[in-house]
């Protein structure tokens, strides 16, 4: 399992894996809530860095209790977003219909043991997280409407 | 006082975040490290040359009702981060680029920006370049940044964008393909702002702390930073030049009567 650390939070980890392809995508939807991580729609993620920014951002206002939403792996979700808006952020960044590849993505604790199996329910080929994958399957008109709403500027 | 903030900040940031201290103001103190707070990978890919991050860390102070420290803390550090994040969406403008904040505790990170000069001259900042030229003040290579400079200015104004702190050590160089090219630094006075006056008052804390540094070659400074920022104005046509005519006017102004209109508290 990718493991990743986040070097301020010693004590947590970050279990993050890449599938293409899955095939039970609507089986996975109707769970979303009850699974002990996030699911992230690929499309969105254009690197590393974007989704990493967002769970170091959820992991700060975790260890702060300044959680908006229930839980840390809804609040990654929600840190991807720009704008503050839960349902919006879930409905952008979460899984959806005709979503084809997603990150699972989990915060462990550093010792924590049962996390070869975590992502065992997803059916799909799982590929290294790297900024090259990622680039290959990320929409980039979706990215620009959503991120880059300022006129202004184009 | 400067002891304990540095153990506030290594008990905060844990030791595997190694800090150099580098710098300190009224308000935060400046530290770099070599780690990223995220991305693990970023730290590996620049080839030959360490990669660095700016810590900006802004300490509690004593002297405030805890209430209002935090409050206050969050409010200045969410403020700056908003205006580089702002910022660095801008097309031509240099600024540097914002990792991460947390507002919590007054910590940003952001990208690090230039380098040591030559020949001992110090950090990459405009004022210790301009001391590295002065035995050759005129130099081609001083005009071409200080017109930079004044671009940037022109870039930063002209999007409606003001600075509040405009000094020669708030500006530093980076090295481009063997160009300078100058970067804004230090946004914690910064806001957005559509006033003439914010904008005039800008211009002249920048052309004072020219005069107070290169008092010998400053009028010829001032011209080529001036020349830049009207070149941003000019090209954006009838509204740039009526735009200009008012800012110039409003600094002349300033520049009349110093940099605070009211004599009122």
């Amino acid at each position: 399992m990718p493991y990743e650390s986040i070097p301020q939070f010693d004590t947590r980890g970050v279990c993050v894996s890449l599938f293409r392809d899955v095939k039970n995508i609507e089986e996975l939807r109707s769970k979303v809530g009850t699974m002990p991580f996030a699911v992230i729609d690929a499309s969105c993620v254009c690197c590393r860095e974007q989704l990493f920014s967002a769970v170091y951002k959820a992991l700060i206002e975790w260890k702060y209790n300044r959680l908006r939403t229930k839980a840390l792996h809804s609040e990654c979700i929600l840190s991807l977003s720009p704008t503050s808006n839960i349902g919006e952020a879930f409905r952008r960044f979460g899984i959806k219909e005709g979503t084809r590849n997603i990150i699972c993505l989990a915060v462990v604790g550093k010792n924590e043991t049962q996390t070869s199996e975590l992502f065992d329910v997803v059916d799909g080929e799982e590929v290294e997280l790297s900024d090259e994958n990622l680039g290959s399957m990320f929409d980039l008109e979706m990215i620009k409407k959503v991120c880059w709403p300022l006129k202004v500027f184009q | 006082m400067s002891k304990e903030v540095i153990e506030q900040v290594v008990t905060y940031l844990t030791p595997n975040v190694p800090i150099v201290p580098i710098s300190q103001g009224a308000e935060a103190f400046v530290f770099t490290t070599n780690v990223h707070p995220y991305n693990a990978s970023a730290c590996k890919t620049a080839g030959d040359i360490p990669v660095k991050y700016i810590i900006k860390y802004r300490p509690p102070k004593k002297y405030r009702h805890p209430s209002i420290d935090k409050t206050l803390t969050k409010h200045r550090t969410l403020s700056e981060s908003r205006i580089l994040a702002k910022l660095s969406q801008v097309p031509g403008l240099h600024v540097p680029k914002l990792i991460a904040c947390d507002v919590y505790n007054g910590c940003i990170w952001i990208e690090f920006i230039g380098e040591d000069l030559p020949e001992s001259h110090g950090f990459s900042n405009l004022k210790n370049f301009l001391w590295m030229y002065k035995t050759d003040p005129y130099n081609i290579a001083v005009e071409k940044v200080l017109f930079k400079v004044g671009e940037q200015i022109g870039l930063l104004h002209w999007n409606d964008y003001c600075h509040g702190d405009l000094t020669t050590s708030n500006l530093v160089l980076h090295q481009e393909n063997g160009d300078w090219s100058p970067y804004l630094i230090d946004f914690g006075l910064g806001s957005a702002s559509t006033l003439v006056e914010d904008k005039g008052v800008d211009l002249y804390v920048l052309e004072r702390a020219i005069i107070s540094t290169h008092s010998k070659f400053a009028d010829k400074y001032n011209e080529w930073i001036l020349m830049g920022f009207k070149s941003v104005y000019e090209n954006e046509g009838k509204k740039g030049q009526q735009k200009l005519k008012d800012v110039i006017k409003r600094f002349e102004e300033v520049r009349l009567r110093g940099r605070k209109r009211s004599m009122l508290g």
